[in-house]
């Protein structure tokens, strides 16, 4: 590898913001280390903390379950459920995936499973968990309502 | 003691006291922060948000072009299924419509 290479790589795909010597470093410009969507996320309604609770949360149901787990928050056209579902079916793997579309705005929330997912979660279950996380998010807790439904959900689904 | 500097020492400087406590306690408060919070019947405007483990498993099918979304559209839903030959709603006794499809869930306001 020739220094060359390394000034093509750096412009392709740049690691730090020293794109001239003496200029500020990465940390001074967080924004160039995250992805557009990324960004947003950071403006949104959920403190770093809740984000990074919800992240572990995530993947723990993942990786316990073998199911796909997801989780939407925003608005749904109507008729609401057919929006989840398309939702759903944008999904890689959409028979073991689990939606959980949250729009706070029309206060109303969708759990969508997938045929293979809904094997391990009945409906009354996916019901439960909805009763809660509405519970919580009319106390306003948008964050600690997503977790305890993930939880349920992935409790209810068992081990894989 | 003179009536001056009573009126000093026990009225001005506690008062001074606390006005510079008070604008310290504003000047330090992130309002900004906690007016972000989600509360039920006020507005929210915030973009949607899709939360995924592995972020590459979604399909959008509505993304701005770039190089590095190329690699999500793998396999998009058939176009027959926009198609699909849609029943009637079927409503139990409560009213409530029953999910068609394998698809299953649940729903639920607040």
């Amino acid at each position: 590898m020739t220094a060359g290479e390394i000034g093509e790589h750096a412009s392709e795909q740049p690691l730090t913001a020293l794109d001239h010597p003496g200029g500020d470093s990465i940390s001074a410009h967080p924004e160039l280390t995250m992805s557009d969507a990324g960004a947003a996320v950071l403006d949104g309604p959920f403190t770093t903390r809740q984000l990074v609770r919800l992240d572990e949360a995530l993947r723990l149901a993942d990786e316990e379950t073998g199911l796909t787990f997801s989780v939407y928050v925003g608005d749904l056209e109507e008729p609401v459920r057919r929006h989840a579902d398309k939702l759903h079916k944008q999904l890689d793997g959409a028979k073991q995936a689990v939606l959980i579309a949250v729009s706070p705005n029309q206060r109303i929330l969708e759990i969508v499973t997938g045929s293979d997912a809904r094997k391990r979660i009945s409906d009354r279950d996916a019901k439960l968990a909805a009763l809660s996380m509405a519970a919580a998010f009319a106390g306003g807790d948008l964050a600690g309502g997503i977790l305890s439904g993930l939880d349920q959900l992935a409790s209810h689904a068992g081990r894989s | 003691m003179s009536v001056l500097s009573t009126v000093l020492i026990f009225v001005v400087i506690p008062v001074a006291v606390v006005l510079i406590i008070a604008a310290l306690a504003m000047a330090g408060s992130d309002r900004g922060q906690r007016n972000r919070r989600y509360r039920p019947g006020r507005p929210y405007d915030f973009q949607p948000i899709w939360f995924l483990a592995a972020p590459e498993q979604v399909n959008r099918a509505t993304d701005r072009p770039g190089p590095d979304r190329r690699a999500l559209h793998g396999h998009k839903p058939h176009a027959i299924e926009g198609h699909a030959i849609e029943g009637p709603v079927i409503e139990d006794s409560s009213g409530a419509p029953v999910l068609p499809g394998p698809t299953g869930g649940a729903s639920d306001r607040w």
